[in-house]
């Protein structure tokens, strides 16, 4: 007899990572909200400062990291709410690839807006 | 005695839901299902919902009152009347509404069953029809137990009144969520099987998009529950199985 | 004879049906709806940051926009967010592992009392200066 709730096992992949950029997001944006924020009098560096700190070769690496664990918790987030609507197979497997891309493009957008700042 | 108004939902195919009040009188001592009986006896036999046991036994008469679900039969009248508002009784969530306070429950079997549930318990064997109550007219060999089992029983406190699945967040838009009893259903059924095969694909069941993955801890399955099965608690053991398990095979 | 369900978008209000219902509940919502909110700043944010584009003179003026009273409420409520989100967080992948279901309310209470109490040193700092 077919299972009407049979499944594709292996679903825990999405909810491991989801947990392991949770745990990530804990320091990093941690470290995002003091060294950007609260160790800057008045809360923001001016545009100069901005330049000067991102080229610290550490804080870049900080942030471009902080960057992928936040774009992937979000869209890993975002897929986890819709698919709470118990979509179709297919519309689900859309569902996955579209929010790949938007997260790619969201962390190349940053880190072309990084190396401009840079440079 | 009580003088107490009902705030019944009624729904019949064809016509629009709303809600009837009927003033009933019952004794201090009474359970909201005797409620129900007076509002049916005395103005509207047409009052539909689901009793059978009246000792939380059957699971039939799951219901929301005043929102939150209960079973009628156990739940006394006293500790849900507040002594001026109306009670307000629902059919459970996340069931197909069949009339008034009776819900679909075909989809809760479904995955009870697609759990493979193997019903064996030592304790409190179901015998064998005895031939002393031939008034019944069934006999000894009506009941034909699965290949294997010489008795059997169902599972473990759960009595399938599918209050979990009204409580759960997840259930109200996922028709496709395995739901908190039927996990719970998977996590008892491995637990008695020594059979790798048999564990394997009870794990695979469990282990989808639909299955633990999709439980988002609001933890009302285990608020909500009758009889302590703490549906939510077996997700987790679930999930930390299914997570050890994967770590061990790629550590090989 | 069709039974009656609900319709698609009446089922999502129970997402947010806190109405008797426990601590679980709440921080099931509180987690959904803080999440909605921080993906949205999220992109929010990235816009502010594109003003770098146009080099100091556009950033600096919004600098000073951002350090209007009004922002720095709107800052404080983000900082809510992330800390109840990300505290909650705490709790359900803790939970999620078997650590802690029995004691899973008291636990959500845990993390309220420390949001509340970062807050008010964070609201200090935003606005002491």
């Amino acid at each position: 007899m077919d299972n009407p709730f049979a499944q594709e096992p292996r679903a825990s992949s999405s909810w491991l990572w989801q947990v392991i950029t949770g745990i990530g997001l804990l320091f990093l944006l941690g470290l995002h909200l003091v060294a950007q924020h609260f160790l800057v009098k008045g809360g923001l560096r001016d545009y100069a400062e901005v330049v000067t700190y991102l080229r610290n070769p550490l804080v870049l690496v900080l942030e471009v990291l902080f960057l992928v664990c936040v774009t992937t918790h979000a869209m890993l987030g975002v897929r986890a709410i819709l698919q709470d609507f118990g979509l179709s197979a297919r519309v689900e497997q859309r569902l996955s690839r579209g929010l790949t891309g938007v997260g790619i493009l969201t962390v190349a957008y940053s880190l072309l807006l990084l190396w401009v700042i840079i440079h | 005695m009580l003088d107490v108004t009902l705030e019944i939902f009624r729904y019949k195919p064809g016509e629009e839901p709303h809600y009837d009040t009927f003033a009933v009188q019952v004794a201090e001592t009474a359970y909201v299902i005797d409620a129900l009986d007076e509002a049916w006896a005395l103005y509207d036999h047409s009052l539909t919902f689901r009793h059978a046991c009246h000792h939380s036994s059957c699971g039939s008469c799951a219901l929301r009152i005043n929102g939150i679900e209960k079973l009628a039969c156990i739940t006394r009248m006293t500790d849900v009347w507040d002594g001026v508002h109306p009670i307000r009784l629902d059919p459970l969530r996340n069931f197909p509404i069949v009339s008034d306070l009776v819900v679909d429950v075909s989809g809760f079997f479904q995955r009870m069953s697609a759990s493979h549930m193997q019903i064996t318990r030592d304790a409190e064997p179901i015998l064998p029809v005895s031939v002393d109550k031939p008034a019944l007219g069934v006999q000894a060999e009506a009941i034909s137990l699965p290949e294997n089992l010489t008795r059997f029983n169902r599972f473990e406190n759960c009595i399938e009144c599918g209050i979990c699945m009204s409580a759960c967040p997840t259930m109200a838009t996922d028709e496709k969520f395995f739901g908190p009893a039927g996990l719970a259903a998977i996590y008892r059924a491995c637990q008695q099987t020594d059979d790798p095969t048999e564990t394997a694909h009870l794990l695979a069941l469990a282990d989808g998009e639909h299955g633990v993955w999709r439980c988002h801890s609001a933890f009302e399955c285990i608020e909500a529950c009758p009889q302590a099965v703490d549906p939510a608690g077996k997700i987790m053991a679930l999930r930390q199985e299914l997570i050890a398990r994967r770590f061990k095979k790629s550590g090989r | 004879m069709e039974p009656f369900k609900h319709p698609g978008f009446y089922r999502v209000g129970r997402w947010f049906d806190l109405r008797r219902r426990k601590a679980g509940m709440w921080a099931y919502a509180l987690n959904r709806i803080t999440g909605i909110g921080l993906v949205v700043y999220l992109y929010l944010h990235l816009v502010v940051l594109s003003l770098l584009l146009g080099g100091p003179g556009s950033w600096n003026a919004f600098v000073s926009l951002a350090r209007s009273p009004l922002v720095l409420v709107l800052d404080v409520i983000l900082f809510a967010g992330a800390l109840i989100h990300g505290l909650n967080g705490v709790r359900v992948a803790l939970t999620s592992f078997s650590r802690g279901v029995r004691v899973q309310k008291g636990f959500f209470s845990v993390v309220m009392v420390v949001t509340v109490v970062t807050l008010a040193f964070v609201a200090l700092k935003v606005f002491g200066g």
